[in-house]
């Protein structure tokens, strides 16, 4: 089965499922539902025995009875009508996960964000069931099920975290308190069902057999970059001629047409993020009475050499530019360009913590490779790739990622409200104060830092020609936050390190239910002219945390 | 894709002058405006800014800028005709059907009363949809209060509490306008909404007060200024927390707005 066709497939059952969840069932829908042929040989035994339950209920019931017979156990099941009173099957991840078994608890707000962040609302008519109800969670993975590039990790994440966790004692919940087949057979259909998808998508995700890999002679793989050239703008790590805050040659991505070029023994100073993100951009001429969108120099697609960490982080400045309101278009158009070579780490570098971050692997790349003395081993994964291999020997080169980082970063565990106010008024960031001084050199380096400011350059004084650009903001300036009428919200730069490092470990995350921002990548810590570590400033802050947490427990 | 950041050029009807350092923009526009949301405006020769709705009728938007610096500077040398470039509006409202047969208290200090002006207007216009409707704005001094010629106007309609923080004038108590929040009776009212709007301390004051004298917090609604400069949630210098307040905001009710810390 084609991979679309599979997410086809898949989206629609899903649908199905959800529509079974979602309300009372019309009779023509009962009656669809009746006429359906079902598989007699069903691999998963729990949707077998579904089946045969859906099959034994249409066979006894007379199908005029069925609309009000199915109403009836649905309002018994689902909402606690009739003698079960109270006791029922309430559809609501929420409600199975909350010490107190109510709706609207944290559950409800993680999907809520979810859902906001893949630019979803629920539309108002549906007004009388909430985001957590099982049919939207359902509906949620036929959407993921129905995009263009269908990310599968998302799928996984959403399908575990979410649907998996709560939906096994709810599908027993339903079990007790239904009377009829049919919703005996929904519950098992159901877990049998999502049971199997889990499985579905751990086999997707298994580096195919497709994936071939390549071993080249470093000569072979300057043939390779040259070719390369004439389709792509082909970017790496490479020496620039400044120096970096440590008086070392600073290494940036740019243009290369060399292996000599690449250097992969370091972290670089600057990320990819460049690139698909510039320091700074035109976004449009105006003169008195019009504006004009800027264009792009050429349209050839990038080939960027990066670390896994820096793909990670591409994640993350997607999430801000593309579902963070409105996506963005200026992004949208470099990124769109972006294809991706991944470079291996053998080892860590001195300042990563990618593996506490979980940034360490991933399976977004088009090929991936490594750099041995004196060939490379490529992995093409990628088909549109294959034919630059064409005459190259094969070899069993499998990406991996490595384990284990030099230090390691322990994040607070913030469990609500009362602890994030906790968390934020610590004495600890005031000792920063002293330290850090505001440069914000920390958020240059930064793979995942997206803020700017807009700025209008005018030609000539005396006219209103001009442009308006955007450039790469920090918000370790103290002048972040000042206003038109010079008010500071925060004012020091322990604020300033407080707001960073909430927002890298903990805020950006709150906000979207989905990974921390920080990648790990341990730029930040190279960077800093006062030699402030960003791993320490983590740690620090776990143990301020939580020792603020006892002393409060203690009071 | 839509370009996002995209000004689009719109006729100026009129430049209004409010006091020595404030100026109304009148600008042609005929798309619907909620109450209390903004535009980001192009100021010449610098960039953008978020400038709130301080009117709207027929064809056009009202904006209230103050001249503070070079960062406003460049828009008043725009005059009647010239071309103004915006985007928006941007920004959620105040719970507009939510103040229906209630009582209302607004409290605005200083030019926290011209996002509130459109809201007012209204209720001047349909005296029939709130309850009583208490306004409170209090002013620097007499120099700085705006909208002079609406102030009877409103006094008539509502129960008004005028005052300056530094001077004694007719019309006008003396003191913060937060001093004042103890005449109203909250104890009287069977339900009520409160919208306070103003620079920071002065609504966590104001708020603050609120409580004091009995009111909910979930009653409470603030509107926040935050500096921006997309307002379309990219460019994060009006991120607190976990909150983006061009996108979630500039409204927020008080059980969220106090969980925020900057
Ligand atoms: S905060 Fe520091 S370690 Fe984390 S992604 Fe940014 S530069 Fe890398
Ligand atoms: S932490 Fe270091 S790099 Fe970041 S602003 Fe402070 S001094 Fe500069
Ligand atoms: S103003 Fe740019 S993110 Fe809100």
């Amino acid at each position: 089965m084609t991979t679309a066709k599979l997410m086809a497939n898949r989206k629609a059952f899903y649908q199905l499922l959800a529509r079974l969840y979602e309300k009372e069932l019309s009779p023509k829908f009962i009656q669809q539902l009746a006429h359906l042929t079902y598989p007699t040989a069903e691999q998963n035994p729990q949707m077998q025995a579904g089946y045969q339950q859906l099959k034994a209920y249409f066979a006894q019931q007379p199908l005029a009875e069925m609309a009000d017979d199915l109403a009836s156990d649905y309002a018994k099941t689902f909402l606690g009508a009739g003698e079960t009173k109270g006791n029922a099957a309430f559809p609501y991840e929420s409600v199975y996960t909350s010490d107190e078994k109510l709706v609207l608890q944290a559950a409800w707000e993680n999907v809520t964000k979810i859902y906001r962040a893949n630019g979803l609302v629920m539309a108002t008519e549906m007004a009388d069931i909430k985001e957590d109800h099982i049919a939207m969670e359902l509906k949620f993975m036929a959407h993921l099920c129905d995009v263009a590039e269908p990310d599968l990790a998302q799928q996984t994440t959403f399908l575990n975290e979410h649907l998996l966790n709560w939906t096994p004692q709810f599908l027993e919940d339903v079990q007790t308190y239904s009377r009829t087949n049919f919703y005996q057979g929904v519950a098992l259909l159901t877990a049998g069902f999502l049971a199997e998808d889990a499985k579905i998508l751990a086999t997707l995700q298994r580096p195919t057999a497709t994936t071939q890999s390549f071993k080249l002679t470093n000569a072979a793989f300057d043939q390779l970059l040259a070719k390369w050239q004439q389709r792509y703008h082909v970017y790496a790590p490479t020496f620039t001629t400044n120096r970096n805050a440590k008086q070392q040659p600073m290494v940036r991505f740019g243009a290369v047409t060399q292996l000599a070029d690449i250097v992969y023994d370091r972290q670089s100073d600057f990320s990819a993020k460049e690139i698909y993100y510039p320091i700074m951009q035109t976004l449009f001429y105006f003169n008195e009475n019009n504006v004009t969108e800027s264009t792009l120099d050429d349209d050839k697609d990038f080939l960027i050499f990066m670390h896994p960490c820096d793909i990670n982080a591409l994640k993350r400045t997607d999430t801000i530019f593309m579902h963070n309101g409105a996506p963005d278009s200026y992004y949208q158009r470099l990124r769109e360009k972006v294809k991706i070579v991944m470079m291996i780490c053998t080892e860590s570098y001195e300042n990563c913590f990618c593996v506490s971050m979980q940034t360490n692997q991933t399976d977004h790349y088009n090929l991936a490779l490594e750099f041995k003395t004196d060939h490379v081993v490529m992995a093409v994964k990628d088909p549109l790739f294959l034919s630059d291999f064409k005459h190259q020997p094969t070899t069993d080169f499998v990406p991996t990622f490595i384990t284990k980082n030099k230090g390691q970063a322990h994040l607070p565990k913030i469990q609500n409200q009362a602890q994030a106010q906790l968390a934020g008024h610590l004495d600890y960031w005031q000792t920063f104060n002293d330290r850090c001084i505001s440069c914000g050199g920390c958020n240059t380096v930064c793979p995942t830092c997206t803020c700017f400011d807009t700025t209008d350059i005018i030609y000539d004084e005396t006219s209103l020609d001009g442009e308006r650009r955007r450039v790469w903001s920090s918000c370790m300036l103290d002048s972040f936050t000042m206003t038109a009428g010079g008010n500071r919200v925060r004012k020091t730069p322990g604020d300033n390190m407080r707001f960073k490092t909430m927002h890298k470990v903990y805020d950006y995350k709150q906000r979207f239910s989905t990974e921390n921002m920080c990648v790990g990548c341990g730029r930040c810590t190279q960077q800093c002219p006062k030699d402030i570590s960003f791993l320490d400033t983590i740690n620090g802050f776990h143990d301020a945390f939580n020792q603020a947490k006892n002393e409060t427990v203690v009071k | 894709m839509e370009n996002i950041m995209l000004p689009k050029p719109h006729k100026i009807l009129a430049v209004l002058k409010e006091t020595n350092a404030e100026y109304t923009f009148r600008v042609a526009y005929n798309q619907p405006i909620d109450y209390n949301q903004f535009f980001q405006l192009s100021i010449p020769k610098v960039g953008e800014a978020p400038i709130s709705v301080s009117g709207k009728g027929q064809g056009y938007v009202d904006f209230t800028i103050r001249k503070i610096g070079r960062l406003t500077e460049g828009i008043f040398g725009l005059q009647k005709d010239d071309t103004l470039f915006m985007r928006g509006p941007y920004g959620n409202s105040f719970p507009v059907a939510d103040f229906e047969n209630k009582n209302l208290v607004v409290i605005a200090g200083g030019t926290g009363i011209a996002p509130v002006r459109p809201l007012l207007n209204h209720f001047v216009q349909h005296p029939e949809i709130c309850q009583n409707v208490y306004f409170m704005a209090g002013f620097k001094n007499l120099d700085a209060v705006i909208y002079a010629d609406e102030l009877p106007k409103f006094a008539s309609a509502f129960q008004t509490t005028y005052c300056l923080d530094t001077e004694a004038a007719p019309g006008f108590r003396q003191g913060f306008v937060t001093e004042y929040i103890q005449n109203v009776p909250f104890a009287d009212f069977d339900d009520y909404n409160i919208a306070i709007v103003g620079p920071p301390i002065m609504m966590a004051a104001a708020a603050k007060a609120c409580l004091q004298e009995g009111a909910a917090p979930e009653k409470i609604w603030v509107s926040f200024e935050r500096r921006m400069s997309c307002a379309i949630g990219k460019c994060g210098h009006c991120k607190i927390n976990d909150t983006y307040v061009c996108l979630d905001g500039p409204v927020f009710n008080y059980t969220k707005a106090r969980n925020l810390f900057d």
